[in-house]
């Protein structure tokens, strides 16, 4: 047998499977971002603003807040948690891939799943609301959110046994009430980071963001930072990580 | 010096060559191996080596059988001591992963994909190029015919099946199998067997547990018994039995009057007692070899029918049962 690597090859072979193994066997569950975030679009016009600002609240309040970071934990589960919990995560990590290239594999499925999935719901969710300008920003922060929020949630998944409970409270308790009475840790708060690049890629007014916070693509660009630090720590997690047994 | 190309290192002077818990050219080998999960000790200072063949790994539940295959493959880090295969260490170097594969016991498989995905994801994480070598390795396992379903609806011995096809795609030169028969019928079971010899045969280090017993019997050149996280014994299984000569065997003798032969066998030297059972005559002996030659002449005397005389506790499940005692 030939056993010789040709570069990204196990990369390309673990995005693949990731993508695979993480969609839901009710493919219909996909759409339940969608749902929710088309449905906060047409809320948004009841509101008297005008409708990129009434949108803009919209993402403050339900976007940001509830549906990407929800949506991403479920995702970070599945490309990381879940396998480590059931054992499964065994094939990958029996295997001479590099940590870093599973970590990376792994983050890019979950990042093409999220960007199928909450992508078009918040442009769509955008011209409902009848802020078409705001489709493009709407879809960058939601891409950029995803990416940092998956690259903490694999963190988590490969420090953690429980993931689910301690990135809820990540979501929860860290990030909104903490985050909303510490600056310093809204600074790196995906869901407050991903409201500051709607904000500021949209020409509405910039309280509608935390303070102290940078907007538009100086935004994105801490998300990147955010998601690079998560990802790092992925990285070296799995080094000492023990794939569950059922003997365990 | 970076992980992958580390050099190999031995981990300390080579025991004595007479100690059956060590073989002369090891692949893989554990010095002083201590793993605990919190509380649990699950192995405790174990030291063995195995190489080219076929070893078995017998015992009880939980006596850290699962655990020792786990950190000889690295997904179990030891606590103490060290764990070499190759001379490298499996936790630390990933290189180590090309010439190392693991049958998992565990059910779980990603259930999404069909065997032949898993297969081929696993031959791409280890740089095996095109579809031959995953097909061939299916082929091996007879399962070309559910190749393209999905795991998620097999059945245990079809899983098992198809991990031993995820594991051999890799051709890997040490393979380790936790209870690889599990839920395989006798056919499947007979052909697995054939395999896993002809693996070791081949010089390969194949490592396998099971709790069939007779099954170990069949597949195993080498037995070794973990008792408690320890090792108890190691060596064949008649070499382990012959170990034990302070310990009674117990020999089943059934005839047409047990209790005038239950009687007589009791004035014979080598019996320690006699129970009469359902099944027949259990007589105790420390020598068994002289109470063979003994029951005949004492059945003969007395005129007595003998219908079977057969040892109770020469299989390796009675073997685990005195070492655990």
């Amino acid at each position: 047998m030939t056993t010789s690597t040709r570069p990204g090859a196990p990369l390309a072979a673990i995005v693949k499977y990731t993508v695979r193994a993480c969609l839901p066997t009710r493919r219909y569950l996909l759409l339940l971002p969608f749902v929710g975030t088309v449905l906060f679009g047409l809320l948004s016009q009841i509101s008297d603003e005008g409708a990129a600002t009434a949108f803009a609240r919209v993402g403050a309040t339900a976007t940001h807040t509830l549906i990407l970071p929800i949506t991403c934990l479920i995702l970070g589960d599945a490309i990381l948690g879940a396998e480590v919990r059931s054992g499964v995560f065994a094939f990958t990590w029996l295997s001479p891939v590099p940590f870093r290239t599973i970590v990376v594999g792994r983050w890019l499925a979950g990042l093409i799943v999220a960007a199928v999935v909450l992508v078009p719901a918040v442009a769509v969710g955008a011209v409902l609301a009848g802020a078409t300008a705001s489709a493009g920003p709407a879809a960058v922060a939601a891409m950029a959110g995803s990416g940092a929020y998956l690259a903490l949630f694999l963190a988590i998944g490969a420090t953690f046994r429980r993931p689910v409970v301690w990135s809820l409270a990540l979501v929860i308790i860290v990030e909104r009430l903490l985050g909303a009475v510490l600056a310093g840790i809204a600074q790196l708060s995906p869901g407050w980071l991903a409201q500051s690049v709607l904000v500021g890629l949209t020409d509405v007014a910039s309280d509608l963001a935390r303070k102290g916070i940078p907007l538009g693509w100086a935004a994105v660009g801490r998300l990147v930072i955010v998601a690079g630090v998560g990802l790092a720590i992925a990285t070296r997690r799995l080094r000492r990580l023990r794939p569950a047994s059922a003997a365990d | 010096m970076s992980k992958a190309t580390a050099a190999a290192r031995p981990i300390g002077p080579a025991p004595h060559a007479s100690d059956p818990a060590f073989v002369a050219d090891a692949t893989v080998e554990v010095r002083d191996a201590s793993v605990w999960f919190g509380q649990k000790v699950a192995l405790s200072e174990l030291s063995c080596s195995f190489g080219p063949g076929v070893t078995g790994l017998l015992g009880p539940n939980g006596a850290g059988k699962s655990t020792l295959m786990r950190a000889i493959t690295g997904l179990v880090g030891v606590n103490a001591g060290h764990v070499r295969v190759d001379g490298r260490d499996p936790r630390d170097d990933r290189d180590v992963h090309r010439r190392i594969a693991l049958v998992p016991e565990d059910e779980a498989v990603p259930g999404q994909l069909t065997a032949r995905q898993l297969v081929r994801y696993v031959a791409e994480l280890h740089g095996v190029r095109g579809a031959g070598p995953a097909d061939r390795a299916i082929e091996t396992v007879d399962m070309l015919a559910a190749a393209d379903r999905r795991l998620a609806g097999f059945s245990k011995g079809m899983r098992q099946r198809a991990k031993v096809a995820a594991a051999l795609v890799t051709d890997p030169t040490v393979l380790v199998l936790d209870e690889p028969l599990n839920g395989a019928d006798p056919v499947q079971r007979a052909s697995l067997i054939a395999l896993f010899r002809a693996l070791g045969a081949d010089g390969r280090t194949v490592i396998v547990s099971s709790h069939v017993l007779s099954e170990v019997e069949r597949l195993a050149d080498r037995v070794l018994v973990l008792v408690h996280g320890r090792l108890a014994a190691a060596g064949n299984h008649r070499a382990i039995r012959d170990a034990m000569d302070d310990r009674p065997r117990h020999v089943l003798v059934r005839a047409d009057e047990p209790r005038r032969l239950a009687a007589a066998l009791l004035e014979v030297d080598t019996v320690a007692g006699v129970s009469l059972t359902d099944a027949g005559l259990v007589v105790t002996t420390t020598r068994a070899g002289d109470l063979a030659t003994a029951v005949a002449p004492v059945a003969r005397r007395l005129a007595v029918r003998l219908r079977e005389v057969r040892p109770l506790d020469d299989s390796l499940e009675s073997l685990f049962r005195e070492l655990v005692r």
